[in-house]
């Protein structure tokens, strides 16, 4: 089972190549700033598309009712919660081939 | 205040059935036709309900011509137009049918011919030779051209695609082509089908009940999807005395304003939509305190039908929003899309005879935040020969509002 | 009613950005080719065009900021650039967010195929991924009306707001419904227009449709300017089947020409400004044209992917359009019309002007979309451009009169300044839509 973080740096590149963030370079986004709203100012159809690039890249499934601004507020955040999903599909998969 | 027009004429295709009887009748025994569909393979998308039209009935083909061609919107929209016309007095349609009148169609859809063009897309590869009609059927315009050539009409034909209130908008126009004259006859309505790219978008937006839809429930968790067309015969109140046709009800007035705030999400005040509505009742000589039913957008998602009700709210007094009597039409068929506001301007007709609200389908609390007075169970009586307000807030923020009236008044 | 008139015009076109390059396109008589690159998923050329009216790369950061525009589709991109220079050529300013929207600017615009790229680009992970990879940025920017929606939101536009689609009509149809919004009262000001992009998918079906202009047998038929509009780069042929080279524009559509074969596709969008004439008149503003008078019809022979043989009926309904606003025939000094190259198009637009006018000679008539192309905005551009007098060169390719047709574009040569104008649009599948335009 895995224990590190999603790289955070990943992240933020998977963020700004999937919102089309022009001009953006992972350095110019905090790792705590706030996402949506005044932050980065990215709105509730970034978090979806946010959403579908995670799923994709990452083989996990969100459920609707996880797409809520606490898992969102920040790249760190987002880490936290995919690090949480990856982890949780892991022990799915160990128990079912057991 | 503006002149009216009479609806003499109404045609629906739903996932009731084929024609306005079984959509009447489904609506006012507060059916639900929201559940499992195969208009596509959707084993792999997120959620499996929908409003699917049935199998058309035997005999379909032997009255339209050319109707093996057509795709399933234009099919929706030529025998929803068909029955309305008839309905109207003006005989079967056909290039007799509306002889001598000046007519034009005022259509709209989101869709059109998507379906078939989603499978002509999905067959495309190198080697193969596609067959190109799927193609040029996708054209949004598609089923209001094939009203127009089934029923051999020379005056204007427009579609609207501005998304949820297109239809809404479509009655707009026809009731200005009226009034100034350009047409004598309207045929205004919409069509749309199920098809992968709305039912995968809407998905992909989190925003598609796995359930059929709850309208203004507390437990609301999204839209469900629905195809079908309507089609409702409209002219000017005089002329339809004079050639003693039956006003099925009247079209008082029209409005539309937008949003200018988000692509998906509404107005969190429902602003454009509460603008909407205004300009409809100015323009219908209608006091808010005068509107004694609502036909609701009522999508079912959280955001909708909140901005909807602070809408309602805003424009009517939330005491006097709590009491109106709102039928959520979207709960029984299902979101059209483009062509909803047409179905549920039919819906509001119906409503209109029959003197009494219909019910939406599967009981449930209202959530206490959007606390309208949605019809549950039975359809509600209405007393005397009150307007009725028809609304849709469209994806995009386009909004615009319906008065009509009973024939009655 | 008020009467309407334009006071700011904008476009996003193959000649560049705004009205000014479009309209020296229109006065030299020359069309701006671009190669379209093969298509992945229909690749075989069948019907022989390989080149299309294109804006390409053009620059839009002066009206459009990167993180503003990142989510938008081209034509929402090109409607909002243009609706913006557009009200900047009204001399109206555009309106900064987060200010209030206004309520009383409507927004009509008109497109055919709407956001096609992000349809296509949605459809292929529906089909090839799955339908739990489908983006919802794509989704929402793919429907029909996410252009008017943009405009609305950018221009902070909160009135009235239709898309309509309606083909080849749909652009004049569009100018109708803005000029009706400000002519009743219900808008104080309409931003009407059009906007179009052509994917290759698109281009690829038209011109398997024998739809599209193919190139001329004499390269010495020189209709215009090679290469790629100023901003542009060049698109370079992929695969090899068609070459790296721009062609020589030999393939521009000729309007009216006997050897006429198709239209040629533009992308890109024109947006107007409507106004109230006394509105208009107590800022000062510039008039570009007058809004006379407006219709539309149908033709029930013509099948769904073509044009019928219904002139009569037609002209009949024009002549109608005509007498409503208390004008005959005699009234027009000049006939801009919607003529794109189509051979039955052409066929049915000559049959109709002939018999409006009942044998009596046609004033001069223009053939803008053989400079502009079909689609996107630039002929409605256009339109406004000669009711403000702007020289119109000879139409480039025209060569052989279609004597069937008895109809011709005009030469070229200078005109005294039109008074007022018929502008025509004919649609594949049966609708007409005609605004008549006067002079400022």
């Amino acid at each position: 089972m895995s224990d590190t973080p999603v790289s955070e740096d990943g992240l933020k590149r998977l963020i700004i190549d999937s919102l089309n963030l022009e001009g953006v370079s992972p350095e110019m986004i905090d790792s705590e700033q706030p996402l949506f709203g005044d932050g980065l100012g990215l709105d509730s159809v970034d978090a979806l598309e946010l959403v579908v690039a995670m799923e994709k890249r990452f083989g996990i499934k969100i459920r609707s009712d996880e797409i809520e601004p606490g898992a969102f507020a920040s790249v760190a955040a987002l880490s936290r919660f995919v690090a949480g999903r990856m982890a949780e599909a892991e022990a799915e998969t160990e128990a079912a081939t057991a | 205040m503006n002149g009216a027009a009479a609806v003499t004429g109404l045609g629906a295709v739903s996932p009731f059935g084929w024609g306005a009887g079984p959509f009447a009748d489904g609506l006012l025994a507060g059916a639900g036709a929201i559940g499992e569909f195969d208009r596509f393979d959707h084993a792999a998308y997120r959620t499996h309900v929908a409003g699917q039209v049935p199998p058309e009935p035997a005999g379909l083909a032997a009255r339209q011509p050319c109707w093996r061609r057509l795709t399933l919107a234009e099919r929706f929209a030529v025998a929803a137009a068909a029955e309305a016309v008839a309905g109207a007095g003006f005989g079967g349609g056909g290039t007799t049918g509306l002889a001598g009148r000046r007519a034009g169609v005022f259509f709209s859809s989101s869709t059109g011919g998507m379906l078939e063009g989603e499978e002509f897309y999905a067959a495309l590869e190198p080697r193969r030779r596609p067959r190109l009609r799927g193609m040029v059927a996708q054209q949004v315009s598609a089923p209001g051209e094939a009203v127009a050539r089934a029923l051999g009409v020379t005056g204007p034909v427009e579609t609207v695609s501005s998304a949820c209130a297109s239809g809404t908008l479509a009655l707009g126009l026809a009731l200005d082509a009226l009034r100034g004259g350009e047409v004598d006859v309207a045929i205004a309505g919409g069509a749309d089908v199920l098809c992968r790219i709305t039912y995968a978008g809407f998905n992909s937006l989190r925003s598609v009940d796995e359930r059929p839809c709850r309208p203004f429930r507390a437990d609301r968790a999204g839209l469900s999807l629905g195809e079908g067309a309507a089609a409702l015969v409209l002219e000017r109140a005089e002329d339809a005395l004079a050639r003693g046709a039956r006003p099925r009800a009247l079209l008082a007035g029209a409005g539309a304003a937008a949003d200018a705030h988000h692509m998906t999400a509404p107005h969190p005040e429902g602003d454009g939509a509460a603008r909407a509505i205004a300009a409809a009742l100015a323009d219908a000589g209608v006091a808010a305190g005068e509107i004694g039913s609502l036909n609701a957008h009522g999508t079912g998602t959280p955001h909708n039908d909140l901005a909807e009700w602070r809408a309602l709210a805003r424009v009517f007094g939330a005491e006097r929003a709590r009491e109106l009597p709102l039928a959520a039409t979207k709960a029984c068929v299902g979101h059209l899309l483009g062509s909803a506001g047409a179905l549920e301007a039919a819906a509001a007709v119906v409503c209109l005879e029959r003197g009494a609200v219909h019910p939406a389908p599967g009981g449930g609390a209202v959530d206490p935040e959007t606390p309208a007075a949605l019809v549950l169970g039975r359809p509600r009586p209405l007393a005397g020969a009150a307007p009725l307000l028809s609304l849709n807030l469209a994806f995009g923020g386009c909004n615009a509002a319906l008065v009509l009236v009973p024939a009655s008044a | 009613m008020n009467q309407v008139v334009v006071t700011g015009l904008g476009a996003v076109t193959a000649f560049g950005a705004g009205a000014e390059p479009l309209a020296g396109a229109l006065a030299r008589g020359a069309t701006r080719l671009s190669p379209v690159e093969p298509s992945r998923r229909l690749p075989r050329p069948t019907g022989g065009a390989t080149s299309a009216v294109r804006v390409g790369d053009l620059p839009l950061g002066e009206w459009l900021a990167p993180l503003v525009a990142r989510r938008m589709s081209p034509p929402s991109r090109w409607a909002v650039a243009a609706a913006k220079m557009a009200l900047a050529d009204a001399g109206l300013s555009v309106p900064d967010r987060p200010g209030e929207p206004d309520p009383a600017t409507a927004v009509a615009l008109a497109t055919s195929f709407g956001p096609m790229s992000y349809t296509q680009r949605l459809l292929d992970q529906i089909l090839d991924e799955g339908p739990e990879a489908a983006s919802p940025s794509l989704f929402t920017e793919c429907v029909a009306n996410a252009p008017a929606a943009q405009v609305a939101i950018q221009c902070r536009a909160a009135g009235r707001n239709h898309t309509i689609c309606q083909r080849e009509a749909g652009a004049l149809t569009a100018l109708a419904r803005g000029a009706a919004d400000v002519a009743s009262g219900r808008a104080a000001r309409a931003l009407a227009g059009a906007a179009e992009e052509v994917t290759p998918l698109v281009f690829a079906i038209l011109d398997r449709f024998r739809a599209l202009a193919r190139p001329h047998r004499r390269s010495s038929d020189r209709v215009g300017e090679a290469g790629p509009a100023p901003g542009a780069t060049a698109a370079a042929g992929r695969g090899g089947s068609r070459g790296a080279a721009p062609p020589a524009p030999t393939e521009a559509a000729r309007p009216f020409d006997r050897r006429r074969d198709g239209f040629t596709v533009a992308d890109g969008a024109a947006v107007l400004v409507l106004e109230p004439a006394a509105a208009a008149a107590a800022r000062g503003a510039r008039v570009l044209a007058r809004v006379r008078a407006w219709g539309g019809a149908f033709d029930p022979t013509a099948g769904r992917a073509g044009w019928g043989t219904g002139a009569a009926g037609l002209a009949v309904e024009l002549q109608g359009v005509l007498g409503r606003a208390g004008l005959a025939p005699d009234d027009i000094d000049l006939v801009v019309s919607g003529a794109s190259g189509a051979v039955a198009g052409d066929r049915l637009e000559a049959a109709v002007l002939r018999r409006l006018w009942a044998g009596a000679p046609l004033p001069p008539v223009l053939v803008p979309k053989a400079v502009t192309g079909e689609y996107a905005g630039g002929f409605l551009a256009a339109a406004v451009l000669a009711a403000a007098g702007r020289p119109f060169g000879a139409a480039p390719g025209f060569a052989r009169s279609d004597d069937a047709l008895a109809v011709a574009p005009h030469d070229g040569s200078p005109l005294p300044p039109p008074r007022r104008l018929l502008v025509t649009s004919l649609a594949a599948g049966g609708s007409a839509a005609w605004v008549i335009l006067e002079a400022p």
